[in-house]
């Protein structure tokens, strides 16, 4: 006669309901996420210049060369990216500003600033070695191509646009300038 | 001199010996224990400004500067406690409370000695929370800018431009906080532009014209060659970086001090460099078409020298060929256009610019031993005797030594000479003598008592002369130095005089290699080693057939070509027609060839110029004025143009000569065609049998410049130095005058001096920008005052 | 011309012909002037040096080395001339004697150098006088031409067969100058900057030869000592502390002065009785001992000093040049602080680092802190930069600006404190110092 013993009827009776549990739990998640928002970007068909895309403020793509709050590049060409980088993939000439020609902010300015993409990894290495926080990561990405030449990337592009300066008002008339400020007490 | 006897400190609980008298800095440096300094530096006087080597000495009350302690017997030394980390930390914070932060601009950043000593030190987080003080950037001259709040006030600038060169153009204005170095004319800078206060300032404060912000020191590739202007051949490091043409040369220094010349670097080792990118540098091959010189191909060019010249010595003979070598070109370079001349060409009617009378000076020594003085004796030196030249504006590295010889080591310094020369300041002596009268004051120095009355003014009396020749006759051991004021028999006697007391000599030639371009043979009637072109000799064993007549000198070439005698002349690195003055129209039937760099005015009378590489963009061996030799490495690139080897060797193939006669290179070749006896074998290659007995392999192109120094080495008595040193960028003595075997002199001497100033060089330093943008050369060419003085 | 004081308690030695007109050299002789040469003449040197040793007299510049054995320093037999350098560059702030010195004894200041020239077999002097001294130059100038029109100068001196020529020279204004080293940096026409010690001047000094430099006051006593002999001179003062001292009273002091005291008189004395005390019934609160580069006293050490050598290096501090400096309770010793940095930022020559930087890193800090601009890590960091300077400068000077510092911050912490978070000067009327007046603050 088959005895079956009160711990084995709970054993084979609770695996039962263990797996519906799990099912149940599993689906729960499916069913929570069905009506849940959808998380997944409307990449390469969303609105604004990332066309959907949505990056954490940390993510490093591609390279972006500050300017300062005068529309100067930060960068003066001190080359420590260029050592710090593990791929050599940055190459720089330097050159000097003149009172004619400046360019940035210090004496010296990067008349060259190459980055091969071919070779840059996105360590971050060369943000870290900036001593006037000239480079950073920017969150471009698109940088497929059919040509290695394309990822040969130029200061022009590396560079952050000239931000569009305070408006004021537009001086209309030079007797203007010599009249005395009304506003400031 | 005894020496001074060792004595015994202990210093971090090692114990040392170094003679008495020893700084402490340099007793522990010479162990190995680093004690940190800005201020103090080998060889100027001592300042302990910087207090940055205070180190604990046992029974003195405070820390004490090691740089000015001398050793003494039984000295307990600490110099790496937490006291003394302290003291030096504190010393780096004070310099850093003024000193700008901006080292990622700064030329010095990467090998400034504040930046490694931050960093070893600490001091990285800042006390100061005050104001810097800050004042604009200075312009003192093209070459040297100052940016006042970077200097830390070592001092060190001043004592190199005051103790070193002599020129005292740099000072110290105000006081306390407010203390600047400051230039001589207030705003810039009148000097002799050597920059050597820029390489010698351990911060940024003093940077170069030529160099400033163009790069950083890490980016750079460094180069370690040879100056290619003055014949003293000081070593100068290159700082290299890649470019669109090749490898382009962002700034010459000092970096390592190892070469023969120390310190110091004169403005055309540091910046006269520039003449290799110069716009109108060589680029192509020319030939004349419809008379007009127009850009040709390698191929072409070749293809057309060769086969004119094949054409007129197979049809005119060797003799109507005449060849000018170069004064800059290496001694490989030399010894190949000589060879070439000699052996495929089939003439002797080969020589080069003479600034001085190398050759005589060789028939004067022949067979002396240890009299030519290298370029490190005369720093040491206890007495010298300096004959003609201008020292200071021509032969600059010879000028340091003998002031730092007589500044250190107290050393006596006779000039006679026709112009109030600068170094008179240093010596014990100066004799001036009415211009031409040098050889009288040799005849007065071998006892000829009537020379005096042609040498005595008001400033030189009968017994001046006199006594300088008894300190002279007592002298020991002196160094001789002359200029080309003496030549032949001049020097002979000199020789005589200089043979009693054991003097060494040192005769003064221009330019990077005339001593290596006389030692390689580059005579109408000398074979490499001074070997009498007429007398006997080997060279028809090594090399086959070579004209047993001498040959014809520039100007008899010259002569020949205007009575239409010369059909063929092959100029490499030479300018003749400026250097002697030449009627350019001598030249007009002539087939000229022309291996130059720039366009002179001998390339544009010629039907085919080659672009040839400089000194800067190929390798080889310079020997310098006093018979020193040393590696020249290369260091730049320029696409498009080739050495003077290079092109010899093609020419020479072109005209159907068998290269590997020419440049033994490759395994198994018969250089001297085998027809000696060799070791074992009936037949051997000397050539082969010499490489394997010296542990070198046969070269494997008949480009290499070390197949041929393999020959000279084997086949010019004195250049038996040893190669490994000279490999590893040292200079080893060479001495084929000594070993000459010249015979007669001939009479054929025309010396032509380049009377180059520090602001001139030849050719070479009419295309230099930074020779010409100085003020001082505009005045040096406009009166030939002496400068600073 | 400065008002002369006395006080009874005075032993007048150096001064007692101040304001008898012995500028003038006939009265200088009535006032047994050129006896004490005429005497030494008759000594062999080593006496003459003797008789100094005996008389215990100290250096009077500051920092109080036998003279005696100075002198004794100096070699026999020498290859170079030797030189005799009067160091008139007093410059050190609120010392003041020498000026009266020269201005009614110089007579004594040339006697003292024959003398000592005498004793070292020395043929020239030279008499240095500090640039701003510019007066004292022409009596100085007089005083030195009256001496070879008497035959006191010059060849044969007193009909002696010996030679000994005085010259004077002035400088540009520069306390460094006063360091013998720099001073004859200066004398030799170069920068005023000190030379590298050892070799020592007695060794190798002016012009590369063997040189005895001694202050104005120092060598004005010679003669006297001379005159009177070393042991009398020697018993005015305390044992090792010989003879009289100028001592120059100024600060907050009823009848301030140059008063000639015996060493090893009280302070409290000297400020009370001599000194005539405090104005304004105000109290005591600091007193600097001997010029600004000593130790600041408190009103309580100051009660109990005693003005000599010994006593003050027992604490491992130092008299000093004599100025006496009387500070009362409304002085901001922050102020104080400031003011004493001002002069040595001014006064650095600029040669090392310490010196050069601290000095002028200090007077910033300090002026910024006075102003009310400073923060608590200011007070810690003031006491860490006048340690680092303090033995580590190429000369005294690093030193002398460390020490009132550092005492200063030490021993008045709490006045520092109340200068904190931007509160004015408790010590000065609200509004004689706004903010606006701040440097500015990197």
């Amino acid at each position: 006669m088959l005895h079956f013993s009160k711990q084995t009827i709970y054993t084979e009776h609770m695996s039962i309901i263990r797996d519906i549990a799990g099912i149940a739990k599993g689906m729960s998640v499916t069913f929570r996420e069905m009506f849940a928002p959808t998380v997944v970007e409307n990449y390469p068909d969303g609105p604004g210049p990332m066309k959907g895309a949505v990056f954490q403020e940390r993510f490093r793509g591609l390279h972006v060369l500050q300017r300062d709050e005068n529309g100067l590049e930060k960068c003066v060409a001190c080359f420590l990216c260029a050592a710090a980088c593990p791929s050599n993939c940055i190459y720089i000439e330097a050159a000097e500003n003149t009172e004619e020609n400046r360019i940035s902010g210090a004496e010296r300015y990067a008349e060259v600033y190459n980055i091969d993409y071919n070779r840059c990894i996105f360590c971050g290495y060369c943000v870290e070695a900036c001593p006037t926080d000239a480079i950073t990561h920017g969150h471009g990405f698109e940088l497929a191509t059919f040509n290695a030449s394309n990822l040969v990337y130029r200061k022009e592009q590396l560079l952050a646009p000239i931000k569009p300066m305070r408006t004021e008002a537009p001086v209309e008339s030079t007797s203007q300038l010599k009249e005395p400020a009304q506003d400031h007490p | 001199m005894a020496e001074p006897k060792s004595i015994t400190i202990t210093v971090d609980g090692k114990s040392l010996s170094a003679p008495a008298g020893t700084l402490l800095i340099e007793a522990c440096k010479a162990v190995g224990i680093e004690v940190p300094s800005f201020c103090y530096y080998p060889g100027l006087s001592l300042q302990a400004a910087c207090r940055m080597c205070l180190v604990r000495i046992e029974k003195m009350p405070k820390l004490q500067t090691a740089c000015t302690v001398q050793i003494t017997d039984g000295m307990v030394v600490t110099s790496d406690s937490d006291e003394v980390r302290q003291a030096r930390k504190s010393m780096i914070e004070l310099l850093l409370g003024n000193h700008p932060l901006d080292c990622p601009v700064c030329d010095a950043g990467g090998e400034c000695e504040l930046q490694d000593m931050t960093f070893k030190y600490g001091a990285a987080e800042s006390r100061y929370m005050e104001g810097k003080l800050h004042k604009e950037e200075q312009q003192w001259s093209p070459v040297v800018y100052f940016d006042r709040p970077r200097c830390i006030l070592c001092y060190r600038c001043v004592r190199a431009c005051g103790e070193g060169m002599d020129v005292w153009a740099l000072g110290v204005q105000n006081r306390g906080s407010s203390s600047v170095i400051a230039p001589n004319q207030g705003d810039h800078l009148e000097c002799e532009e050597c920059g050597m206060c820029i390489d010698i300032c351990p911060v940024g404060a003093l940077t170069s014209g030529a160099y400033r912000y163009k790069t950083r020191p890490w980016e750079m590739k460094h180069v370690g060659t040879i100056c290619t202007h003055c014949g003293d051949g000081c070593k100068t490091t290159l700082g290299m970086r890649r470019s669109d043409t090749g490898m382009d040369i962002v700034r010459g220094d000092n970096r390592d001090k190892s070469g023969i010349n120390g310190d110091f670097l004169c403005i055309k080792g540091r910046y006269a460099f520039d003449y290799f990118d110069h716009k109108d540098r060589l680029r192509h091959p020319l030939i004349r078409r419809n008379g007009q010189l127009t850009q040709a191909t390698w191929e072409e060019a070749l293809e057309h020298v060769g086969k004119r010249l094949k054409e007129i010595r197979d049809t005119q003979g060797g003799q109507a060929i005449g060849v000018i070598g170069s004064n800059r070109t290496t001694n490989e370079e030399n010894y190949l256009l000589q060879k070439f001349a000699r052996t495929v060409l089939g003439t002797n009617n080969i020589d080069h610019h003479r600034t001085t009378d190398f050759a005589g000076f060789a028939r004067a020594i022949t067979g002396k031993q240890n009299a030519t003085a290298t370029m490190r004796d005369v720093a040491t030196a206890s007495s010298i005797l300096l004959i003609g030249n201008d020292p200071t504006e021509q032969h600059p590295l010879l000028a340091w030594n003998i002031r730092s010889n007589v500044r250190l080591n107290r050393a006596k310094l006779f000039i006679v000479n026709s112009r109030p020369i600068k170094l008179r300041r240093q010596a014990a002596a100066f004799l001036q003598v009415p211009e031409g009268r040098e050889s009288k004051f040799v005849a007065f120095l071998n006892g000829d008592d009537t020379a005096a009355g042609s040498l005595t003014s008001p400033a030189v009396s009968n017994d001046s002369l006199k006594q300088v020749r008894d300190q002279l006759r007592g002298a020991q051991d002196p160094i001789i130095i002359f200029g080309s004021e003496l030549r032949g028999a001049d020097i002979a006697a000199l020789v005589k005089f200089g043979s009693g007391v054991r003097a060494m000599f040192i005769c003064l030639g221009d330019y990077a290699n005339s001593r290596g371009a006389a030692d390689m043979g580059l005579y109408p009637d000398l074979f490499p080693g001074y070997v009498a072109a007429d007398g006997p000799h080997n060279f028809n064993e090594e090399w086959g057939k070579v004209p047993q007549v001498k040959g014809m000198d520039i100007a008899g070439m010259m002569q020949a070509a205007k009575d239409r005698k010369l059909a063929a002349l092959y100029v490499v690195g030479s300018n003749p027609v400026t250097d002697y003055s030449f009627d350019p129209a001598a030249l007009q039937n002539a087939f000229v060839v022309v291996q130059e760099l720039f366009l002179t005015e001998t390339a544009l009378l010629a039907e085919v110029v080659f672009p040839a590489a400089s000194a800067y963009e190929k390798a080889g061996t310079f020997t310098n004025t006093c018979g020193d030799i040393q590696l020249l490495k290369k260091a730049g690139e320029i696409s498009s143009v080739r050495s003077d080897f290079e092109i010899i060797v093609r020419v020479a193939d072109r005209m159907g000569a068998d290269t590997k006669k020419l440049v033994p290179f490759g395994k198994g070749v018969h250089a001297d065609m085998g027809q000696s006896r060799g070791a074992q074998s009936g037949e051997a290659d000397r050539h082969a049998v010499w490489l394997t007995a010296n542990n070198l392999d046969p070269r494997l192109s008949p480009f290499d410049p070390m197949a041929i120094l393999d020959e000279i080495q084997r086949l010019v008595p004195g250049y038996e130095f040893s190669r490994l040193n000279l490999i590893a960028g040292n200079d080893e003595h060479v001495t084929a005058a000594e070993h000459s075997n010249a015979g007669a002199g001939n009479g054929l001497v025309q010396i032509v001096p380049a009377n180059d100033s520090l602001f001139t060089s030849g050719t070479l330093g009419r295309y230099s920008h930074t020779l010409n943008s100085v003020i001082e050369n505009r005045r040096s060419t406009e009166s030939k005052e002496v400068m600073a003085d | 011309m400065a008002d002369l004081v006395s006080h009874p308690d005075e032993t007048r030695v150096v001064s007692q012909r101040f304001g008898k007109g012995a500028a003038d050299i006939n009265r200088h002789l009535e006032l047994d002037g050129y006896k004490a040469v005429q005497k030494a003449l008759q000594m062999q040197p080593d006496d003459i040096i003797n008789e100094v040793k005996t008389s215990n007299l100290r250096g009077r510049g500051g920092a109080g080395f036998s003279t005696g054995m100075k002198w004794a320093f100096v070699p026999k037999q020498s290859d170079k001339p030797k030189y005799i350098l009067v160091n008139g560059d007093e410059s050190e702030p609120g010392t003041c004697k020498d000026r009266l010195i020269l201005e009614h004894d110089p007579h004594s200041v040339i006697e003292g150098v024959v003398i000592a020239g005498l004793a070292v077999g020395a043929k020239v002097g030279y008499v240095y006088i500090r640039g701003e001294y510019r007066y004292l130059v022409d009596i100085m100038r007089k005083a030195i031409a009256d001496a070879y029109a008497k035959g006191f100068l010059g060849k044969n001196i007193f009909g002696s067969g010996k030679d000994f020529d005085v010259h004077w020279h002035t400088g540009a204004g520069a306390y460094e100058v006063g360091e013998e080293s720099a001073l004859m940096e200066s004398l030799e026409g170069k920068r005023g900057i000190p030379r590298i010690r050892p070799p020592f001047p007695a060794i190798v000094g002016l012009w590369g030869g063997p040189t005895v430099i001694n202050n104005v006051e120092t060598l004005a006593s010679v003669p006297h000592i001379i005159l009177m002999g070393g042991q009398k001179f020697a018993d005015y003062g305390p044992p090792k502390n010989g003879g009289t001292r100028l001592f120059c009273l100024s600060g907050h002091i009823n009848k301030p002065g140059v008063y000639e005291l015996p060493l090893g008189y009280p302070l409290k004395k000297m400020i009370y009785e001599v000194g005539g005390g405090i104005p304004n019934g105000r109290k005591l609160k600091a007193v600097v001992p001997g010029g600004s580069s000593t130790f600041v006293l408190t009103a309580e050490e100051a009660d109990q000093m005693n003005m000599d050598f010994d006593s003050f290096s027992k604490r491992g501090e130092f008299l000093g040049s004599g100025g006496v400096v009387v500070l009362d309770d409304q002085t901001c010793m922050v102020k104080f602080a400031l003011r004493v940095m001002k002069f040595y930022q001014h006064e650095s020559c600029g040669w090392c680092i310490p010196c050069r930087e601290g000095t002028d890193w200090l007077k910033k800090t300090l002026t910024r802190f006075h102003a009310g601009g400073g923060l608590k890590k200011d007070i810690d960091n003031i006491k860490y930069l006048a340690q680092n300077m303090l033995g580590r400068t190429f000369c005294p000077l690093g030193d002398a600006a460390a020490i009132p510092t550092m005492s200063i911050v030490d021993k008045w912490r709490s006045e520092f404190e109340a200068h904190l978070e931007g509160r004015p000067c408790p010590f000065e009327p609200e509004g004689s110092r706004t903010i606006s007046e701040l440097p500015v603050i990197a």
